[in-house]
């Protein structure tokens, strides 16, 4: 059975993955809707990979059930193959093969799909197409994994840690290409543990803790439901401070003034937060003023009980 | 199967763009096929013989029959004689001779034909005394006392100081020494009997060749290296890069793909069968250009060829699969091929190895697999290539089983 076009890309029910005495993930339900871009967040071993590795049919759950538009993982896992892209984490091919013999390849596993001189040009990748795999850079290789995944013109796109490892340009250029997609109607999931990725590309993000689903909402909700206050804390000059502090009134829920003499605006969203800030800036005299909060990282600390570090731990 | 010619393209140019696989496939057995055939396939082997030739007449020049005797030595195609100053000591020549290798000498003694012309009288006439004591009564008693006076004549005023000794002196560690041990006393048998007066020696060995053809040097070792190449990239080289395909995450890639996991075996079953046949053709040009060897390989023998490329590369990447990492999949890899490539007899034939080695040789797949194209190849014939065909189909059919069981396609 296939999915209608209003159907959830993607349903899972209480998947459970089981290695030996170690449960990867554990009970988890969360739907993917049609073009949009959906994140998996979480620290390293939360079960991220092997949650999109089951999507992906290179798993097979211990218990739960997946859909994958309108497939039932494991029972009809070609079908699913033919219609979905995946760059898998740690992305690599064949090394001794061009970029385009590569995407070649990949184009010719499939029923049908697009002509890879198209999308090696969609990705902006013509230049290195007579490039050995080996001889690129770590960025034009995952662009190549996606060069490679798009060439099948899959309705769903798999990218697991898409940007670990990229430097902040290769990083930034992965996240234009990932964006163009949705443009094109493919819908994204992603795993990753950058919370900037996420409020960057993310429409919809699920976070795992310990194989476990502990919140699963738009990234905007997320950030309001779990997000904490929106702080602006200003360090005031002696002649400034009263005008500093009315105008942090004029928008704030409360104002205070904390042990270091700096003034403390608390707003209930980000947006009123930029409007202060906007206000704070044109008035007078040497004041800093610090923007703090409500982002994924504080959604992150709220629900996890800690932040990551750049390598994904958690912290 | 339109997914495993694209496949088969891509492994094959990933392949033949690897060095290290490239060398180990093509340039490490021709040139072992060169130095092997130039080594042990230049006709028979010589040995360098030393004659210090004491025995010489009142005019200082050697006597006939001592020169005789070297001119024997020297009709012996086995050896290479050289002659060593009269007179030298022997010891002092071979510490000045340092280690240019072994030295095998003989030494005829001074007196060398007065002994032989004695010991020939004495040889004669023991041979007439003999002869007239089997006559019996076809001879009376004056004939027979008259012939036996005339024989005894032969020998009145010779010193009967026994036969002529030759002296033959080599290393103790000198394996050939008892090959020219050998060859020296037929030489010397030879001129024994002639010095007796025997023109046609009643026994006489008769040579001919038994197989179809004079088989020379490089004739052993292209079926043997052949063999040796594609058991090779089947159990060092193909599970090294599977191991790296499954390490670096490339495998888990296609699998996600629309692949099937038989897909992947045939197009790897079928490229290291192609790539054998090609290494085939080259092993063969080689040895043409090189030796003037023409051996053109019929279907039987691509037949084999096939079995066995199928045989390894199943175990290959039974190998591949179970092992993690390419280095250990190679050194794996090495730890079954090597011995079994040292043991089957690719280097050499099995009758120079201990017996037990010889048996443990037959127990190898690829023992049956040069074994038969050497049948096929080199001697032209059907005759015994019925058992090698046997194992190597069973070999095949097994080795694609336990692959198909344990190349994982989920769970990677």
């Amino acid at each position: 059975m296939t999915a209608e076009p209003t159907d959830p890309v993607i349903a899972t029910t209480d998947l459970t993955k089981i290695y030996g005495d170690t449960t990867a993930v554990e009970d988890i339900s969360f739907e993917v809707h049609p073009n949009e871009i959906f994140a998996l967040v979480g620290p390293n071993g939360a079960g991220k990979t092997t949650t999109v590795e089951i999507l992906e049919c290179l798993r097979t759950p211990t218990s739960g059930v997946a859909r994958v538009l309108g497939y039932e993982v494991g029972e009809e896992s070609r079908a699913i193959k033919q219609r979905i892209g995946v760059v898998p984490q740690s992305f690599h091919t064949f090394d001794r093969l061009t970029v385009r013999e590569n995407v070649t390849l990949a184009r010719q596993m499939y029923e049908n799909g697009r002509d890879p001189g198209a999308v090696l040009t969609q990705l902006d990748l013509s230049e290195y197409a007579g490039t050995r795999f080996a001889d690129l850079s770590g960025g034009y290789q995952r662009r190549t994994g996606i060069a490679m995944a798009l060439v099948s013109d899959p309705d769903v796109l798999f990218l697991d840690e898409p940007t670990t490892g990229l430097d902040p340009a290769a990083r930034r250029s992965t996240w234009e290409q990932i964006e163009r997609l949705t443009e094109l109607g493919t819908t994204v999931v992603l795993t990753t543990h950058y919370m900037e990725e996420v409020e960057e590309l993310a429409d919809r993000a699920a976070l795992l803790v310990d194989g476990e689903i502990v919140a699963v909402d738009t990234v905007a909700d997320l950030v309001e439901t779990y997000g904490g206050d929106v702080k602006l804390v200003v360090s005031p000059a002696d002649d400034n401070h009263a005008e500093l502090e009315a105008s942090l009134r004029s928008i704030a829920t409360d104002v205070y003034q904390d042990d270091t003499g700096n003034l403390v605006g608390i707003f209930d969203d980000r947006y009123d937060a930029q409007e202060a800030f906007g206000q704070l800036l044109d008035i007078d005299g040497e004041h800093s003023i610090e923007l703090t909060g409500a982002g994924m990282e504080d959604v992150f600390l709220q629900l996890a009980g800690g932040t990551l570090g750049s390598g994904g731990e958690l912290q | 199967m339109t997914r495993i010619w694209p496949l088969l393209v891509a492994l094959s140019k990933n392949w033949l763009r690897n060095r290290e696989a490239v060398f180990f496939a093509f340039l490490f057995p021709v040139i072992l096929l060169l130095i092997f055939s130039a080594v042990f396939g230049a006709g028979a082997s010589e040995f360098t013989l030393y004659v210090q030739n004491n025995d010489h007449g009142a005019d200082g020049d050697p006597t006939n029959l001592s020169t005789s005797f070297v001119d024997a030595l020297e009709d012996v195609e086995a050896l290479q004689v050289r002659s060593i100053e009269s007179g030298r000591n022997i010891t002092d020549w071979s510490r000045q001779r340092g280690s240019a290798g072994a030295a095998r000498v003989v030494i005829i003694p001074d007196g060398f034909a007065d002994q032989v012309r004695a010991g020939s009288r004495q040889a004669r006439r023991s041979v007439i005394l003999d002869t007239i004591s089997r006559a019996g009564d076809q001879i009376n008693q004056t004939n027979r006392a008259s012939i036996r006076q005339g024989a005894n004549a032969t020998v009145n005023g010779t010193n009967a100081t026994g036969p002529a000794k030759i002296r033959f002196l080599s290393a103790s560690d000198d394996q050939a020494a008892p090959a020219i041990r050998g060859v020296l006393s037929s030489v010397v048998a030879q001129f024994n009997s002639i010095a007796i007066g025997v023109e046609t020696p009643p026994t006489t060995i008769e040579s001919e060749d038994l197989g179809h053809r004079n088989v020379e040097g490089v004739d052993y070792y292209l079926p043997a290296l052949i063999a040796a190449v594609v058991m090779i990239n089947g159990l060092i080289t193909l599970p090294a890069l599977l191991a790296e395909f499954r390490g670096d995450g490339t495998l888990k890639r296609l699998t996600a793909t629309p692949l099937r996991k038989r897909d992947w075996i045939l197009a790897n079953v079928l490229q290291q069968s192609g790539l054998a046949l090609l290494i085939t053709g080259v092993m063969v040009v080689v040895a043409h250009l090189a030796f003037e060897v023409t051996v053109i390989p019929g279907p039987l023998a691509i037949g084999l060829i096939l079995l066995g490329a199928i045989t390894f590369t199943g175990f290959g990447m039974t190998l591949g699969s179970l092992v993690d990492g390419s280095d250990a999949a190679t050194s794996l890899g090495m730890a079954i091929a090597l011995p079994m490539m040292f043991v089957s007899g690719v280097f050499w034939e099995l009758d120079l190895m201990p017996e037990y080695l010889q048996t443990v040789a037959t127990l190898t797949p690829v023992y049956h697999f040069h074994r038969g194209l050497r049948q096929l190849m080199v001697l032209d014939t059907t005759h015994g290539v019925g058992l090698p065909f046997a194992i190597l189909g069973i070999g095949a059919l097994l080795a694609l089983v336990v692959s198909v069981r344990v190349t994982q396609w989920r769970d990677l």
